[in-house]
């Protein structure tokens, strides 16, 4: 994570990924049925304080999201309380169906420990360098601000850019001649 | 109709052989576990399901999960019963089986049959419930056998920590004359969390209970339609008959000495054979006369079809048999004559007295004799005023 990038500010050509999110392959492992992953990622809910993606069995969450296509990960916000909200979240791309007992079998792609800004609502920069092809992200929530049994998340948002692909709609037949 | 990948523990400990269910209680898992293979997968072709031992030598895993019913029928056979059953590490085992099905699209989910007694902690169970509730696994825990101190308690903590929403279930099943994999087949086990019971389920619910003889004639109109079906029909036509023949007049005509004798011999024989079994062979009797006397041209198939079941056991009883129905065929008159005999209270006394497995003083024998009586009297107020038409029919 570079401090120097632009803490506030989102990069030009940066997007909100959320229209790239493959909803149908969405999961949450650990989720309290009650306070499910869409309250932290969907449009409209993210910005609800009061619907928060809560955790159920011990403070740990973890989230697979895939994407539509190809894309770049450039930064992304987890918002949360003071107390309850996350504090260390390792970011794995392209790694399919993980589990609690393997996300120590592989190091994450990237790092990253919530201050209280973040919290807040400042961007995360990641290591851009590693997330040029992600198909996949896993989001591992390891802990929290304060320990305690259940860790709460207000938003998840994911800023980057989409990798040049073809566009369909730009096909044009060939003429016959 | 979800997608689900299945795991089975089974119990395969010394506590098995104990026989209060079923054959043997190991005997009732085996069958309990192949009605559940076969209703998962029937419910979703692309289910899968695997099975494990937990006691013996250790925890085995017999096969991994798939969806080839015969792969799992017959890994059940050649187990051997020993040891003490390990449930945590039967169920970290099927946890860790369930992680590494192929299809990561399906739920997962452990079935434990739990009949010995269970050495774990509580905590130990907590911990490992949490752990399954973490990694979305769900527990169903069939709880039978041994009931010693805390099992249960221990069982419904593991439950508590695992379910989430209701889609885990515990199930205690007491010894009892109804088999395992009956009791099991109400449960939610078996009909899903409320999607309503597979089509498996239910069929094979009613065919128990059918075997159990809820049916009116003791036959299941599933297994042998065309029996329930004759032996109905032929209720309804005596009944028929009965009310029938209260109407008709008694005739009084001299073939009733020649054909009474004839009929006297037939009914005798047959009374004696026909009911020399037992109390419960006094119905078919009842019925056989009453197919005696049918209208020969609509019952004749059924006629046969009953009177051949009964003639099978007893040739004296066909050679009667084939008498009545001859004389049946040729005289309808005649008929008049059988009821006017049955309604003689004492004829009819004599002839039970005879039988030798048939008690006078027996209540339902009196009930039937009431009956029979109490169609007698209709009749004979009817015969003095039929007495003219039968004249005519002459």
């Amino acid at each position: 994570m570079s401090a120097a990038e632009s803490a506030t500010a989102i990069h030009r050509n940066q997007v909100d990924l959320l229209d790239f999110i493959d909803w149908s392959g969405v999961e949450c492992l650990n989720q309290s049925s009650s306070h499910p992953l869409p309250n932290a990622l969907k449009q409209g809910y993210r910005e609800d304080e009061g619907l928060n993606l809560e955790s159920d069995a011990d403070e740990q969450l973890l989230i697979y999201i895939p994407f539509t296509q190809v894309i770049k990960l450039h930064s992304i916000v987890v918002m949360g309380s003071e107390e309850d909200g996350p504090k260390t979240v390792k970011l794995f791309a392209n790694r399919e169906h993980m589990g609690f007992s393997n996300v120590s079998d592989f190091p994450p792609s990237d790092t990253a420990v919530l201050s209280q800004d973040n919290l807040k609502g400042k961007p995360v920069v990641v290591k851009y360098v590693k997330f040029q092809n992600v198909r996949s992200l896993t989001i591992f929530i390891e802990d929290n601000q304060s320990g305690s049994e259940i860790t709460k998340v207000q938003k998840i948002a994911l800023y980057g850019s989409t990798v040049e692909t073809a566009d369909m709609k730009g096909l044009k037949k060939i003429e016959d001649h | 109709m979800v997608l689900e990948a299945t795991m089975i523990c089974i119990d395969n400990s010394e506590w098995m052989r104990n026989g209060d269910y079923g054959p043997s209680r190991f005997q009732a898992q085996a069958d309990a576990v192949n009605l559940i293979c076969g209703a998962k997968t029937q419910s979703n072709p692309e289910n899968t399901v695997g099975v494990l031992t937990m006691a013996g030598k250790g925890v085995r895993v017999l096969v991994t999960p798939t969806s080839d019913l015969g792969k799992i029928l017959a890994c059940m056979h050649g187990l051997e019963i020993g040891g003490e059953m390990n449930l945590a590490a039967g169920i970290q085992v099927a946890q860790l089986a369930l992680k590494h099905r192929q299809n990561k699209k399906q739920q997962q989910r452990i079935i434990v049959f739990a009949g010995s007694p269970v050495k774990h902690e509580k905590k130990t169970l907590e911990m490992i419930g949490k752990k399954l509730k973490k990694n979305s696994v769900t527990l169903d825990i069939v709880n039978f056998g041994e009931d010693d101190e805390g099992k249960t308690e221990k069982l419904e903590a593991l439950l508590a920590a695992v379910n989430n929403n209701d889609t885990s279930h515990i199930v205690h099943i007491p010894a009892g004359p109804n088999a395992l994999s009956d009791v099991l087949l109400s449960t939610p086990i078996f009909t899903g969390d409320g999607e309503g019971g597979s089509g498996f389920a239910a069929s094979a619910a009613a065919a128990a209970a059918g075997g159990i003889s809820g049916f009116e004639f003791g036959v299941d109109p599933n297994l042998d339609p065309e029996l329930a079906l004759a032996l109905r029909v032929s209720m309804e036509e005596e009944r028929a008959r009965q009310e029938a023949a209260a109407k008709k007049a008694a005739e009084e005509s001299s073939k009733q000495e020649k054909g009474g004798e004839e009929q006297d011999a037939t009914m005798t024989e047959r009374a004696s054979e026909g009911a020399s079994e037992a109390d419960n062979k006094k119905n078919e009797f009842l019925q056989a006369l009453a197919m005696s006397m049918d209208e020969p041209a609509s019952s004749q198939d059924l006629q046969d079809t009953e009177m051949s079941d009964a003639a099978a056991e007893d040739p004296e009883l066909a050679l009667a048999l084939q008498l009545s129905v001859q004389d049946s065929a040729k005289d309808s008159s005649s008929q008049a004559d059988m009821s006017k005999l049955l309604a003689d209270q004492s004829f009819v006394s004599s002839i039970l007295a005879s039988l030798p497995g048939v008690d006078p003083n027996n209540p339902s024998v009196k009930e039937v004799l009431a009956s029979m009586q109490s169609q007698s009297e209709p009749q004979q107020k009817q015969d003095e005023d039929k007495a003219p038409k039968e004249e005519d029919k002459k």
